[in-house]
């Protein structure tokens, strides 16, 4: 039994070490070439609003700066930000401003914010909701939807069907301002919710799954199933576009944030900086927001994505 | 020969293998004691209000009831679910199919019970969710009902497998001794071999329940993630939350610092009993059974 | 006994149909996952970069990522776990030891895998300063798959004919070699189907990396130890979250059946070579 068996089992365990070898020797330059590589390394996480725009440029960025390598990652605003502050990231994407606990917290880090974009957040409804002629609602109107109060369509002019509200996680960046414009209080809660959602991707997915929920969102996500209804005070309706959030008249406007422990130094401060630069701006604009300074036309920019 | 010249020497092999041993039980040691010591902050800060609070809200409060709650709840219904689909196919296999057939499907359970957490979560979302809210009815598919049917899918191959390892245990003599006396080969069966392989039964349905409540992807996008206890509380078709998905989806935001932190730890700890439980009486009842 | 065969049928039948509900219901899966999965396929697929968001290009470095964990969780952990079977074995005497070993290896294979991820962070990451890396990841997984290849190697460990560890007792070996000659080439078996079944434990666990290890864009492969991977597990669990999108759906299914292939070639690997043992028993 031995000799005949052992064979075939070394040779099968070969055959496995030899394949893993074979499929990483096949990526552009191999593991042997990566890891002799000499190289930088800026890790960034955090709210997936932002994330997009920091994705892109950092993908242009490394092309140019070979030996600089930048790792993206979501989670949340409120993970960017404790991530800086407990200094496991270079750079932390953040939504929204960082709270006075959280400065206090992290008081040895001396957080500090760069602005790289100005974004809105939507309230939005599936398009169903919306076609039936739910065009606008009220703060008044909102608010009680999440806290409960009004809970069918057809107590704000839509059909006679529940409504299914859809909250985000406490630390996001999104859910911060919202129920900061809503109920005063950025850490407000939403007793009329159902669902708990985390990422952008993930609340836009559920409300385009659903024939009639409502929830926040950043107005880059909004499409053709997601759709971002106007915010009516007095007799006027504001309807989410970029024109009305850069006019500085849609109220629930936020600036788009890079934390980082004190002031950026080095590789990431060249990173902070390209993404200021005119051709960084351009990444803010494709991604759907609101550039903090005029872009470069995109057709300077090789390789530029659209969305 | 004495103990002694048994093993003579404490050579390179002894100290080799000791030092493997001690990696292995400190590693197993420091898992379990950081388990206790990290969830003390949150039990100092909260109390025993911390187990059946209600309201979970971080930086603010932390009550784990609605995801104790969650984690039975979706335990519960996959067990009630994949019981006799489970002991249905386990006896057809032990007691009726021949041989070659047999090995087919334990090989084919085998297989499906490695069958990743995240497979299942992907078909959940993408398919279930909208499944269960249309042939239910429902405004929304994301419920501990879903959580639950998924669940019992994913640990069907491990309960039956299990099932029938139990049936096959029992001896032989009990089903020629039934067949003599006149009973027919379903009477045997239901009358004889299952009672026989009642412990055994109950050790694999309590190994795979320990298998769904420690099971985090799958439930977490689809569960809904709301941490309320539903009202009425049996409300199957209700989002609700459970331990792991809870866990899964607010570790990234604390890691390591602050009550939060300690608050996550302690809900792993409670899991952890939980699950512990679970597979140390299934466990006990495989072991009598054979 | 006309009453009695008609119950006899029905219940037969029902079992029959329990069977079959069971059996459709894991078929329907596969067949979701190989057709869905099936039309993003491609060389291209396989062996390109991911792009804007997973949304163009391949899976090649979640492909290279979850071999990476994987491999490295068992080249890791098998050292451990053969060098602590054999001490159980060979060297500790007391029987309430072995039963306490045991006991706490159990009750390690009952931890579910999310904890490992929040403790092994805890220490590998922050206490060892590995951060959110690769190695944490591998170290984190290791320790998931201890028990499945401790059981296995001690449960061929055990099953050696005492005959034969009697017969290299009587040639006078030390326990040394006792281990070479003797129990390492008769518990080969165990060892090789318990690393198996680790690798593919390791290859579909997502809960227990996903915030230990891995990172969602930028990540190719890592040149330094404390750099994050990208994971078949981990973009599926990206992508799913986009459900409404069918691209993003269509790239999950993708690398789903990537990763189902990955994890059923190792079992059934497995299984074969536990079959080839057992006629080989036979004869």
């Amino acid at each position: 039994m031995p000799a005949r068996f052992s064979r075939k089992v070394i040779l099968g365990l070969a055959l496995v070490l030899f394949g893993t070898g074979v499929f990483l020797q096949i990526g552009p330059g191999g593991v042997t070439h990566a890891l002799a590589q000499d190289s930088t390394v800026i890790r960034i996480a955090g709210s997936t609003t932002v994330l997009p725009i920091v994705s892109r440029a950092a993908e242009q960025f490394q092309t140019r700066n070979s030996s600089v390598r930048i790792t993206v990652n979501a989670g949340g605003s409120g993970v960017g930000i404790h991530g800086t502050g407990t200094r496991r990231l270079d750079v932390g994407l953040a939504s929204r401003e960082i709270t006075s606990k959280e400065k206090n917290r992290y008081a040895s880090s001396r957080l500090n914010t760069t602005v790289i974009g100005r974004d809105a957040v939507a309230c939005v409804v599936s398009s169903e909701i919306f076609d039936s002629g739910v065009r606008s609602l009220s703060r008044q109107q909102i608010g009680d939807i999440y806290l409960g109060k009004i809970t069918n369509w057809k107590q704000v002019g839509g059909p006679d069907r529940k409504i299914i509200v859809i909250d985000k996680e406490a630390h996001r960046g999104t859910r911060h301002v919202f129920m900061k414009y809503l109920f005063g209080k950025s850490n407000a809660r939403a007793p009329g919710a159902r669902l708990v959602t985390g990422s952008n991707n993930e609340e836009q997915a559920k409300i385009a799954q659903s024939d009639s929920a409502i929830g926040m969102l950043s107005i880059a996500w909004i499409n053709n199933d997601v759709v971002g209804i106007g915010i009516r005070e007095g007799h006027q309706v504001i309807k989410p576009t970029l024109k009305n959030v850069r006019a500085g008249r849609f109220p629930i406007a936020r600036n788009l944030n890079l934390v980082t422990a004190g002031q950026p130094r080095g590789v990431v401060k060249q990173f902070v900086n390209y993404l200021l630069s005119k051709e960084g701006q351009v990444f803010v604009e494709v991604s759907g927001y609101i550039p903090i300074r005029s872009p470069q036309l995109m057709s300077q920019v090789a390789g530029s994505h659209s969305k | 020969m004495n103990k002694h010249s048994l093993f003579p020497e404490r050579g390179p092999a002894f100290w080799w293998t000791g030092f493997t041993a001690l990696i292995a039980a400190g590693t197993i040691f420091i898992l379990f004691v950081s388990l206790v010591i990290e969830s003390v902050p949150v039990f100092k800060s909260q109390g025993l209000s911390f187990l059946w609070g209600a309201d979970w809200f971080a930086g603010e409060a932390y009550g784990a009831l609605p995801m104790i709650f969650g984690s039975l709840m979706v335990t519960g219904l996959a067990v009630v679910m994949v019981l006799p689909f489970a002991l249905g196919s386990a006896i057809l296999t032990s007691e009726f199919l021949n041989g070659r057939l047999r090995l087919v499907v334990k090989a084919a359970m085998e297989l499906l019970a490695g069958v990743p957490g995240i497979i299942y979560g992907l078909m959940g979302i993408a398919v279930l969710t909208v499944w269960v809210r249309d042939v239910f009815g429902l405004i929304d598919g994301n419920t501990l009902f879903t959580a639950g049917l998924l669940l019992a899918v994913m640990i069907l191959p491990t309960v039956m497998t299990l099932s029938e390892d139990a049936l096959r245990s029992v001896p032989g003599e009990f089903r020629d001794t039934a067949l003599s006396l006149g009973l027919t080969r379903m009477e045997m069966t239901l009358k004889v071999v299952v009672p026989q392989a009642l412990p055994g039964l109950a050790g694999a349905v309590f190994l795979g329940l320990g298998r769904a409540m420690g099971e985090t992807i799958a439930v977490m996008l689809v569960i809904g993630g709301i941490d309320r206890i539903p009202q009425p509380w049996f409300n199957l078709f209700a989002p609700g939350q459970s331990i792991p998905s809870k866990i899964g989806r607010e570790a990234a935001e604390a890691l390591g610092f602050d009550v939060q932190w300690s608050a996550l730890i302690a809900l792993g700890l409670v899991l952890f009993v939980m699950v512990m439980t679970l597979t140390s009486a299934g466990n006990l009842l495989l072991r009598r059974a054979r | 006994m006309n009453s009695r065969l008609f119950k006899e049928r029905i219940l037969l039948g029902s079992l029959y149909g329990f069977t079959a509900c069971g059996c459709l219901v894991l078929a329907v899966i596969l067949i979701l996952v190989f057709t869905k999965g099936g039309l993003a396929i491609s060389t291209a697929f396989l062996f390109e970069e991911a792009r804007n968001f997973g949304l163009e290009g391949g899976i090649l470095y979640q492909i290279a990522g979850t071999l990476i964990l994987m491999t490295g969780a068992a080249l890791v952990c098998l050292p451990v776990a053969l060098g602590s079977v054999l001490f159980q074995t060979e060297f500790l005497h007391s029987p309430k030891l072995r039963k306490i070993f045991r006991l706490v290896i159990y009750a390690l294979n009952a931890v579910p895998t999310i904890i490992f991820g929040l403790i092994g962070y805890l220490f590998f990451g922050v206490f060892l300063e590995a951060g959110v890396s690769w190695m944490t990841g591998v170290l984190v997984l290791a320790v998931m798959i201890l028990p499945t290849l401790h059981v296995s190697i001690h449960e061929a460990v055990e099953s050696i004919p005492k005959h034969y560890r009697e017969a290299g007792l009587a040639l006078g070996l030390s326990p040394g070699q006792q281990m070479r000659a003797v129990i390492l080439p008769q518990s080969l078996h165990g060892i090789v189907t318990g690393t198996l079944l680790g690798l593919a434990r390791a290859a579909g666990e997502t809960a227990a990396i996903m915030f230990t290890a891995t990172a969602f864009s930028g990540v190719r492969l890592p040149q330094s130890w404390t750099e994050p991977v990208t994971t078949l597990q981990t973009h599926i669990l990206v992508l799913a979250q986009e459900a409404a999108n069918p691209v993003a759906l269509t790239h999950a299914w993708g690398a789903g059946l990537v990763l189902l292939t990955l994890v059923f070639v190792l079992i059934a690997a497995t299984l074969w070579i536990r079959s080839g043992l057992e006629m080989e028993a036979q004869r």
